[in-house]
């Protein structure tokens, strides 16, 4: 019982672990190559990681989504290790618009531009061609699936600091808001649950006194058949 | 469209928190005057003035600042949103 207890608990933190992982911003320094538009023709499975429509069109079978190639630091643990090596990444570039996540982006066409004019600065000028691109979700070759970048911003060079404010500000909230359910938890145990079986308690003793009372006088009324030694 | 289901069901859950934080939190009142009336009369078993007394002090609480701060919890969320959709599509 206590192994089951145990397996359960370890999976549903690493479901959460795993959703989080996939839904909260994360930062990557990168280099942009290119930004393009292409024809995406979602299979049963992986539209589940696709966005829907821009915020003002309709929703159609398929449709074109701006996709942004890019040069990017690896990284260590989450992120928070950078390394001296470069690996290559393709975000996808969609409207999450009002549902799902709440990231309420609808600038995409915007930030299509943005990465247009990152590709074509060279890293020969003055500050480079280093951009730091926010993005949630994960990128899965083998089912087509792509992390869909947030916003662009260009920065002086590889080494910067990135401080992620609202992943502190999330779990902090996170942490506060768990600890406030299990109060009211707590409170509507102690409070009403607990009274409510302390009386079933109760009534459930007065009848299995009552029902040993008839008992002790049926047995007693068999006694009297018995033969008396 | 995709703008009022958020709303709709936006409300709805933050409707259900806004109960349930206000449930607790009168639970919580009623449970410091049952606490606060058994230390001033010590070893009473009165239960109709303890009743009196604590039906007295969550009115009190009713007509109070307090509960309507609850209220917050419709208005923090809609900052928030309107934050974001601002950060986002600002560049």
């Amino acid at each position: 019982m206590h192994r089951i207890k145990v397996i359960f608990r370890v999976t549903v933190f690493l479901i959460a672990g795993l959703f989080l992982h996939y839904v909260l911003p994360q930062h990557d320094v990168v280099q942009i190559s290119q930004a393009e538009p292409r024809r995406t023709d979602f299979g049963s499975f992986n539209r589940w990681f696709y966005a829907q429509a821009d915020g003002g069109s309709v929703e159609m079978a398929n449709r074109d989504i701006f996709y942004i190639f890019a040069e990017k630091k690896k990284t260590m643990l989450l992120g928070f290790v950078p390394r001296d090596a470069m690996e290559t990444m393709v975000y996808r570039n969609e409207d999450t618009g009002w549902i799902w996540p709440p990231y309420f982006k609808f600038d995409s066409s915007n930030l299509h531009g943005q990465a247009t004019v990152q590709a074509r600065k060279s890293d020969t000028v003055e500050g480079g061609n280093w951009a730091v691109v926010t993005h949630y979700g994960w990128r899965i070759p083998f089912l087509s699936i792509f992390p869909n970048a947030v916003s662009l911003k260009p920065v002086d060079g590889p080494d910067v600091r990135i401080i992620p404010w609202f992943n502190i500000f999330f779990f902090v909230f996170l942490i506060v808001g768990i600890a406030f359910i299990r109060a009211m938890w707590n409170q509507f145990r102690e409070r009403t649950v607990d009274p409510i079986l302390d009386s079933a308690e109760h009534r459930y003793d007065e009848a299995s006194a009552e029902i040993a009372e008839q008992k002790g006088r049926v047995s007693r009324w068999f006694g009297t058949w018995r033969k008396k030694s | 469209m995709g703008f009022i289901r958020l709303v709709l069901f936006g409300f709805l859950a933050l409707s259900v928190v806004y109960l349930s934080i206000s449930i607790y939190s009168r639970s919580v009142r009623r449970e410091k005057l049952e606490n606060a009336w058994a230390e001033e009369n010590l070893g009473s078993t009165d239960m109709a003035a303890r009743d009196v007394y604590v039906a007295e002090g969550i009115k009190a609480y009713n007509a109070s600042f307090r509960p309507k701060l609850i209220g917050l919890v419709y208005i923090i969320p809609t900052i928030i949103v309107i934050a974001i959709v601002f950060v986002t599509n600002t560049n």
